[in-house]
């Protein structure tokens, strides 16, 4: 990674640990775009995250369940840590519908899970979640026509 | 002499409802709205045991309305938490307008559809709506529609209890494939329309039918089922306990909010299923059935309510206009865009962080603490209310004819919201720079560098991009950008850089400064006494002006 790209990663590192919104104090969700050509690779902007906070992956495509994910998100929160999610693949209804969950109240909500009726649970205090996706990706095959609204910081990788 | 008789009577009743009013209507001394949200404590006597308790209630209406119609609604929440819960909505008509609707509506138990932009803040006001019957930190049951909706989230599905992750695995690439969610389909259907059958025979067939799927697969036909309820039959269902956590009840449940976002979004076989809450005379129904459990039906509890929300057709490119059949079942609600009035009422409650969230320590990263200075505030609002909207509008006009506008060769839509001046704000508070000569913050940098940031840095358009650049940088520091302040036509940078450096002075620096000041007007004084002086003594001078002057001299003294 370049030097810039560095500083600006940082940046948006910073604004995601700092930013709550008003009025209801909510932390953004992050978003790292990979534009068309850009030489860098996905491994080296988790890596260099993970530099800076602890951080888990999750790779969102053909070979793994929305659930699967779901209870990764669940879990990687449970051990206070911040979320890496790399898009493969169009964004199915249960995990878009968590990702909204997540951007407008900064907490899951789900039916009839681990024995409860409505599970809800708050991001912790000291995790996040970032996605990460090709520009080309989310413009052609993300069918959902209001993705960027569900980010705060959106950090451009050339 | 007045006939006593003449005297209007003023029941109790009436009193009450005009202290109501004007509570609903007040206004602080600046104009502004303190009214919209009323809470009130009655003392009530329970009928059946006959002890007297207390009933909280609280009064919402349009406090923009001349007559604003109230309704009165029970709730869970104290006054201190109604109180907090209205100083987190900011005041603007259209949040009331909203407001207004959701209670008239939940009170007559009828479903209601808005229909507004991204940024009128439907999902915020439900969520406010909920606090205000509930308590604070209650969130409704949210539901996001999206064209990958499946009917069986909103109402029912069947999942068969697995041990091992293996076999759960397993179970899930089955039910996954689109062959196997057609049976599953053909099965509620067949138990639907055999005739005949009681609701136990229906369940009995409807066993059958899942083992005999899942031997058909190759997995195990000993396998158990159970029905997962989806979301709008736990909605109807739900009991809030004491603990805050949430039980079901098919038959008993008291209900709660349910609201179905993006609607617009959703496929015609989603709609389908949504019109089943639709009841007699326009109101919710009383219960539904569901063929998935044996047509077996699920009572609405008293407090369950249905809100629907969507933006407007024009903001996507691939979405339906609302069904009409949905929208004739329920109160549809159009709302405009967000006026330019409201914008920058919500651009100044966020920059002079009247919503709260103001920090106690003075935070790491931040050089002057902007939030104590409403009078900074109250300028950078202007300059990013201007901004936002030109950069709405551009994205509504631009896209060469596409429905809807947007960033021409996209498919992403970038509706603004509030919550980008929010993020401007908040990241106002400790993402400063500084002025490398004066030492003190750069707030025109500053608010750039955001700018940039939050609203900039997504666009995909290079045009749109370097257009709006122009614009913030002409608004900024351009000779059209420029406005009156103090008398004197200046940039917005120059306002900036004098209301920082004021902001940024000591208070032995105010202290010189204001001595120095009057000592700039003292000297001005003199020399207009001194002018006036030798114009007196000029002879060429008529006597007439003279007059004036000496009155003007008087006036000095």
């Amino acid at each position: 990674m370049k030097n810039m790209d560095k500083e600006k990663l940082s940046m948006f590192i910073h604004l995601l640990q700092k930013v709550q919104k008003q009025p209801n104090q909510t932390f953004d969700l992050g978003l790292i775009v990979e534009e068309l050509g850009s030489q860098i690779e996905v491994e080296e902007v988790f890596e260099e995250i993970k530099k800076i906070v602890d951080t888990e992956r999750i790779v969102y495509d053909e070979k793994i369940f929305d659930e699967d994910v779901i209870d990764k998100i669940v879990d990687i929160f449970r051990k206070n840590k911040w979320v890496f999610l790399e898009i493969k693949k169009d964004i199915k209804s249960p995990l878009l519908n968590q990702l909204k969950h997540l951007a407008n109240h900064n907490c899951l909500q789900l039916i009839d899970y681990q024995g409860k009726d409505i599970f809800e649970m708050k991001m912790p205090e000291n995790s996040r979640l970032i996605v990460f996706a090709e520009r080309d990706f989310i413009e052609n095959k993300i069918s959902y026509p209001h993705f960027y609204r569900l980010f705060g910081p959106t950090l451009s990788l050339k | 002499m007045i006939n006593p008789e003449k005297i209007p009577f003023k029941s109790p009743e009436e009193l009450k409802e005009e202290e109501i009013e004007r509570k609903i209507k007040e206004r602080g001394p600046e104009g502004e709205i303190l009214g919209g949200i009323v809470f009130e404590e009655e003392k009530v006597i329970d009928p059946k045991t006959n002890e007297e308790r207390i009933k909280r209630y609280i009064y919402i209406g349009n406090p923009y309305e001349e007559r604003p119609i109230i309704t009165k609604l029970e709730t869970g929440a104290s006054r201190e938490e109604v109180e907090a819960i209205k100083r987190e909505i900011i005041p603007m008509k259209e949040s009331f307008e909203i407001l207004e609707a959701m209670a008239r509506t939940y009170k007559h138990r009828q479903p209601l559809l808005i229909e507004g932009s991204t940024a009128i803040g439907k999902t915020y006001l439900a969520e406010k709506f909920t606090e205000l019957l509930y308590g604070r930190g209650v969130k409704p049951l949210d539901f996001y529609c999206s064209g990958q909706t499946d009917v069986s989230e909103l109402m029912a599905k069947w999942v068969p209890k697995v041990e091992t992750k293996k076999e759960k695995r397993k179970w899930e690439k089955f039910l996954k494939l689109a062959k196997t969610r057609v049976k599953l389909i053909k099965i509620a259907q067949e138990a639907a329309q055999t005739e005949g059958l009681s609701q136990e025979q229906r369940l009995a067939l409807i066993h059958t039918r899942l083992q005999e799927l899942a031997e058909s697969a190759g997995l195990s036909g000993k396998t158990q089922w159970r029905l997962q309820y989806g979301a709008v039959p736990k909605a109807m269902g739900l009991i809030r306990n004491p603990d805050g956590s949430f039980s079901f009840d098919a038959q008993k449940g008291m209900g709660f909010i349910l609201h179905i976002e993006e609607v617009g979004l959703a496929e015609p076989q989603v709609i389908d299923a949504l019109l089943k809450i639709r009841g007699k005379r326009g109101q919710l129904a009383n219960e539904i059935q569901l063929w998935e459990n044996g047509g077996k039906k699920i009572k609405a509890g008293p407090k369950f309510w249905a809100f629907f929300s969507t933006n407007p057709p024009e903001e996507y490119v691939a979405r339906n206009e609302i069904d009409p059949a949905l929208a004739r079942g329920v109160v549809f609600k159009r709302m405009g865009e967000l006026s330019e009035e409201s914008l920058y009422l919500a651009a100044e409650y966020y920059f002079t962080y009247k919503l709260g969230g103001k920090p106690e320590e003075k935070p790491e990263g931040c050089i002057l603490e902007i939030y104590n200075h409403p009078e900074i505030g109250r300028e950078i609002a202007k300059v990013v209310s201007v901004f936002h909207n030109q950069l709405n509008k551009a994205l509504k006009v631009k896209g060469g004819g596409e429905k809807g506008g947007g960033e021409k060769g996209r498919q992403q839509r970038i509706p603004l919201t509030l919550d980008d001046m929010a993020r401007v704000a908040d990241a106002l508070i400790d993402t400063q720079i500084r002025n490398k000569e004066t030492g003190r913050l750069d707030l025109t940098e500053t608010l750039k560098n955001l700018i940039h940031f939050y609203y900039l840095d997504r666009l995909a358009d290079q045009d749109l991009k370097e257009t709006m650049e122009d614009n913030l940088k002409e608004l900024l520091e351009g000779k059209s950008g420029r406005i009156e302040f103090e008398g004197k036509m200046l940039t917005r940078r120059k306002i900036f850089d004098i209301l920082v450096e004021r902001a940024s002075m000591t208070e032995e620096e105010r202290k010189e400064e204001i001595e120095r000041t009057k000592k700039e007007l003292e000297q001005a004084k003199h020399n207009v006494e001194d002018e006036i002086m030798s114009a007196l003594q000029d002879p060429n001078i008529p006597k007439e002006i003279k007059n004036e002057l000496k009155k003007i001299k008087k006036q000095l003294i």
